[in-house]
């Protein structure tokens, strides 16, 4: 284990990694014993210090924000038509770069507004201001809605739950998180072609509760 | 004949035969070994353990970081726990038409919608791999980049990747141990401090148009009126759930390599559901209320694909 090899677990552990870096750090779990046991000591360091465990619902804003980063966009076409979309939080690499510096004023508990230009992949796109991710507890439901051709506008109000991540239904209320799940679990019977892995996803959900 | 049809990808024989070795290899193998799972920012060590004998199949799944998390399937139940006390537990397998899942006997009905081919030869977990690269001809599937072990044909890795080739997931073998000898005390649970519950739901039969029975009780017939191509109707049931009693029905369309479920299930109006889409890893879910009954599309597919099927069902008029 070289220097390096250290920073690049790391970075992964922080959420930094991506492209080749991110091959790279895969390809070094593959090989090397030492490294995934390392790998496990900093994600168990990672764990306790955004409180899992502990039963804090501590989160650093930086891993917050990279978290964020990492969670583009699913959607690109535009739907058939226009309509209401889901309670769910994505913060998509693009809003990021279009509206870092929009930084809109909210305080907590308050409804931010901010407006986003012309992002043909923000779909499902709740529009989020930096001061509210600042707020340590995350953002929830969001309802887009449409006012002028190319422009957004979306309301989000603050609730004390977990922020979108990877492996975690964005959805607002616990009762139709644990109905996405039954079902999840139900569907993997039919995952495809990689459904040796499909029951991954259940045992990596985060409960973050 | 339809345009994707007639503009389908010309397929690897070879290729083909090894994807569907490939699900075999991973039902009839014994093996232990640990993988990680990746999704955007999130990196998860899990070790698998999986038994195959003339009973079917066990499998435990252990998370390694973070809480420990734990997973035992076995032939008709599927039970997780986590260490918070918060439990999954539904059954599987049930008695409804095409459960368990015969995708494996499917996979031909593929081959229009998707290119198979071979990639470069690669290496994982130690294990020398081939490397199926798996095309879809449209953007309501998924692409995947697969290592298959060349010995025993199982999956070693897994890249899902998005219609622009973007990695949305990835499974991969750290270390493996195949045909391995399996004790027992290996696939029961080792989850302490919380009391596990094991239940198993009622399988109802199967509503349908011509079902008397589930009409007394579920007059409701249902149109889906869009589905990708080469998707149709492979295995459906009814069940009720444990906790409230309340009748779900699942009804699962492939195209013989990637699916997606819709679930019916009776409205309560104390309880709100899924009006839109959400995500989780590379499962996308969207969910709306259609008359008395919540309706969710469930699938390893874009959230396109399952938005645009979800928008077209309907209840059909008597």
């Amino acid at each position: 284990m070289t220097t390096d090899d250290n920073e690049l677990l790391s970075a992964l552990v922080d959420g930094e990694l991506q492209g080749l870096e991110l091959d790279r750090a895969i390809a070094l779990l593959s090989t090397n014993a030492d490294a995934r046991e390392r790998l496990q000591r900093y994600q168990l360091t990672s764990d306790v210090f955004r409180g899992y465990g502990i039963g804090h619902e501590q989160a650093d804003l930086a891993q917050k924000i990279m978290m964020a980063l990492m969670g583009e966009p699913r959607h690109s076409p535009l739907p058939d038509k226009p309509v209401e979309k889901a309670k769910v939080i994505s913060l998509p690499v693009r809003f990021w770069q279009h509206s870092l510096g929009l930084a809109v004023a909210a305080s907590f508990g308050a409804l931010a507004v901010v407006g986003v230009m012309d992002d043909p992949e923000a779909q499902f796109v709740p529009m989020v201001p930096m001061a509210v991710l600042n707020m340590a507890p995350v953002l929830a439901p969001v309802r887009p809605l449409a006012i002028a051709p190319h422009t957004m506008v979306a309301v989000a109000k603050i609730v004390p739950s977990t922020s979108n991540r990877g492996n975690r239904w964005t959805v607002e209320e616990q009762e139709i998180e644990d109905r996405l799940n039954v079902y999840l679990v139900d569907h993997n019977e039919y995952a495809g072609v990689s459904d040796i892995f499909s029951n991954a996803r259940v045992v990596a959900y985060e409960s973050g509760q | 004949m339809s345009v994707l049809a007639t503009n389908s990808y010309a397929e690897d024989p070879e290729a083909i035969a090894l994807l569907k070795r490939m699900g075999a290899a991973a039902k009839k193998l014994n093996y232990d070994g640990v993988f990680t799972y990746q999704t955007g920012s999130k990196v998860q060590s899990i070790r698998i353990i999986h038994q195959a004998n003339k009973k079917g199949e066990v499998e435990r799944l252990l998370s390694l970081n973070g809480a420990a998390r734990e997973l035992i399937r076995t032939n008709n139940i599927v039970t997780c726990t986590f260490p918070e006390g918060k439990r999954i537990n539904v059954d599987r397998r049930p008695l409804g038409r095409g459960f368990p899942s015969d995708l494996l006997s499917r996979l031909s009905s593929a081959v229009p919608y998707y290119d198979v081919s071979f990639g470069k030869q690669g290496r994982v977990a130690d294990r020398s791999a081939k490397k199926l690269v798996v095309t879809p001809v449209d953007h309501y599937r998924y692409g995947y980049h697969l290592w298959v072990d060349e010995k025993t044909d199982l999956l070693l890795q897994s890249n899902l990747l998005t219609d622009k080739g973007r990695v949305l997931e990835r499974f991969i073998f750290s270390s493996i141990n195949l045909d391995a000898d399996i004790p027992q005390s290996a696939l029961e649970p080792q989850t302490s401090g919380q009391a596990l519950t094991w239940s198993r739901n009622q399988t109802e039969p199967v509503y349908n148009v011509k079902s008397k029975q589930a009409a007394a009780e579920q007059p409701q017939v249902w149109n889906v009126t869009w589905l990708p191509e080469g998707f149709t109707l492979v295995a459906e049931q009814s069940r009720r759930k444990s906790e409230n009693g309340t009748l779900v029905e699942q009804r699962v369309y492939s195209d013989g390599l990637s699916s997606v479920s819709i679930f019916f299930e009776k409205r309560n109006l104390n309880y709100h559901h899924l009006e839109g889409g959400s995500a989780m890893g590379a499962v996308n879910a969207f969910g709306t209320i259609a008359d008395t009954h919540f309706v969710t599309v469930v699938g390893q597919v874009p959230a396109r694909t399952v938005e645009k099927v979800g928008r077209s069902i309907s209840l059909a008029k008597h």
